[in-house]
């Protein structure tokens, strides 16, 4: 039998948010260490390789209230349970749904959660590059009460201890998004490098983030500026040249900041390139001028 | 031992077990229920052998806690077809050859099921992404691609 090793584990099964932070809460005041489990897609695994012995599991797929979704009249609240299916058909948001539609495989896109994937917090994560450019918050729980943090401040302080994510907000779309991936076999391995892109057409600007080149997903702040300031707002177009210049200053940018650790078989300059040609691409989906609708194959 | 009481449907029929927390669906599947169809290849969720329907949906037994299929059910190919009385899709992996060693086979099988139930005519690239979560060493793919072509056509 496969049963991963090392002491037994006791199981917490809650039915409400309330529930599930008095256990965390409870095995904490133990000094007992203990692990959420959602869809198990990166937990169980490193259960089995013993990476991560939890004396204690608070699973967490009976709190309903974590699997919700909902539309606000500026802001998409996903709870922290919604899985890449649910999200990958959800019309509200295209760009969350082009997102979830390019995570690993069908068997892994029906078990893994959102609120697994900030828990996770790897930098690689597709979802984590997305939210990055949606400029997301991060809805936490704990015992003492709840709070909001941007996912920047999330990514870089972590969770407190007794914290449970329960859901994550990005402001209504108000314009085309796109999210483009490179890298090996998608249903056996992370994305290498990520882009994602959204058009805001009511503040006239546009957001981007490159996933898999710095140590966290990275908003090209230069590369935005331009947009916003040559983009032709009345029209939510631009010439296939801005594009290019997007790119390059995408490149620029994420060249400057805090490199994620090097990677032999994929050398920091390769990354630094493609997230280029990714953002160059990813902007001329969303705004280069075209006739009619694009075909991926030629007429 | 912190052990718990789980009951689940397997193949629709009820099993129950005491089990660790931290024992996966798979080996539940195999160890305590004797169905040994749901094969283990890489046990990470990357080779798609163990593929099971929970809920109708296709998972990775191996990324799935035992205890986690707690009052759900669970379809494992033996729940599919049986030697004498093949399923639609076993049969047309039979006729295109769509196995060799047969080990990704049951995997293969029941992905194929859950792709060919939600999408009934499924495009060549449909097809392909429907099976790119699931891995064969044997075949080379083309003769799986055909069995699920012909399986689409065959699909009432
Ligand atoms: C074969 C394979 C392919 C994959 N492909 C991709 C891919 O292409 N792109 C990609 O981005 N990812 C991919 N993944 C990674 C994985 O599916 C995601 O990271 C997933 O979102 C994790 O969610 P989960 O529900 O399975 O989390 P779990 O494994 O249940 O939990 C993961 C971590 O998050 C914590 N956690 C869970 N819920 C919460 C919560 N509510 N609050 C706080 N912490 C919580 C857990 O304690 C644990 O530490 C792949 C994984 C596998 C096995
Ligand atoms: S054994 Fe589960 S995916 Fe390989
Ligand atoms: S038939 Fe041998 S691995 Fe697929």
């Amino acid at each position: 039998m496969t049963t991963p090793g090392g002491p037994s584990t006791a199981l917490h099964r809650p039915g409400t948010v309330g529930e599930a932070v008095a256990a965390l809460a409870a095995e904490a005041r133990a000094g007992r260490p203990v692990e959420l489990l959602a869809g198990g897609t990166d937990l169980v695994p490193a259960l089995r390789t013993g990476t991560r012995p939890p004396a204690a599991i608070v699973a967490l797929r009976r709190v309903l209230e974590l699997r919700v979704r909902g539309a606000g009249a500026d802001t998409l609240t996903i709870g922290a349970g919604v899985t890449y299916t649910e999200l990958a058909g959800w019309s509200l948001s295209p760009g969350l749904a082009a997102t979830s539609r390019v995570v690993g495989s069908v068997q892994i896109r029906n078990c893994g959660t959102v609120g697994g994937a900030l828990g996770s917090a790897n930098p690689r994560g597709d979802l984590l590059t997305f939210l990055t450019a949606a400029q997301a918050e991060v809805l936490l729980t704990s015992e003492d009460g709840s709070r909001a943090a941007g996912l920047d401040d999330f990514l870089s302080a972590g969770r407190l201890p007794g914290e449970l994510v329960t859901a994550v907000r990005v402001p209504r779309p108000s314009g085309p998004q796109t999210y483009l991936k490179i890298g090996g076999r998608q249903a056996a391995f992370p994305s290498l490098v990520s882009c994602a892109l959204l058009v805001d057409r009511v503040r006239e600007r546009v957001c981007c983030a490159v996933g898999g080149v710095a140590a966290r997903p990275w908003r090209v702040a230069e590369a935005e500026r331009l947009a916003a300031a040559d983009v032709d707002w009345s029209t939510g177009t631009a010439p296939a040249a801005l594009a290019r210049r997007f790119g390059e200053l995408a490149a620029a940018g994420v060249r400057a900041a805090s490199p994620l650790g090097e990677d032999p078989r994929h050398p920091l300059e390769y990354r630094v390139h493609a997230a280029g040609v990714l953002a160059a691409r990813a902007f001329a989906r969303c705004l280069t001028a075209r006739s009619a609708p694009r075909r991926e194959s030629a007429p | 031992m912190d052990e718990v009481q789980i009951r689940l449907r397997v193949n629709g029929l009820e099993r129950r077990g005491r089990v660790e927390p931290r024992l996966t669906l798979a080996d539940f599947l195999r160890e305590h229920c004797h169905l040994t169809g749901t094969h283990l290849g890489c046990e990470h969720g990357v080779c798609g052998a163990c593929t099971v329907l929970l809920d109708g949906a296709a998972v990775r037994a191996c990324l799935v806690l035992a205890v986690q299929a707690e009052g759900r059910e669970v379809t494992t190919i033996e729940g599919l077809g049986t030697p004498e009385n093949l399923s639609p899709v076993q049969v047309a992996f039979q006729e295109n050859h769509g196995l060799q060693c047969g080990f990704c086979t049951p995997g293969f099988v029941v992905s194929v099921t859950a792709l060919l139930r939600d999408n009934p005519d499924p495009t060549d690239e449909e097809i392909r992404a429907g099976l790119s979560g699931n891995i064969c060493r044997c075949t080379g793919y083309q003769g799986i691609f055909k069995a699920v072509r012909a399986a689409a056509g065959n699909t009432p």
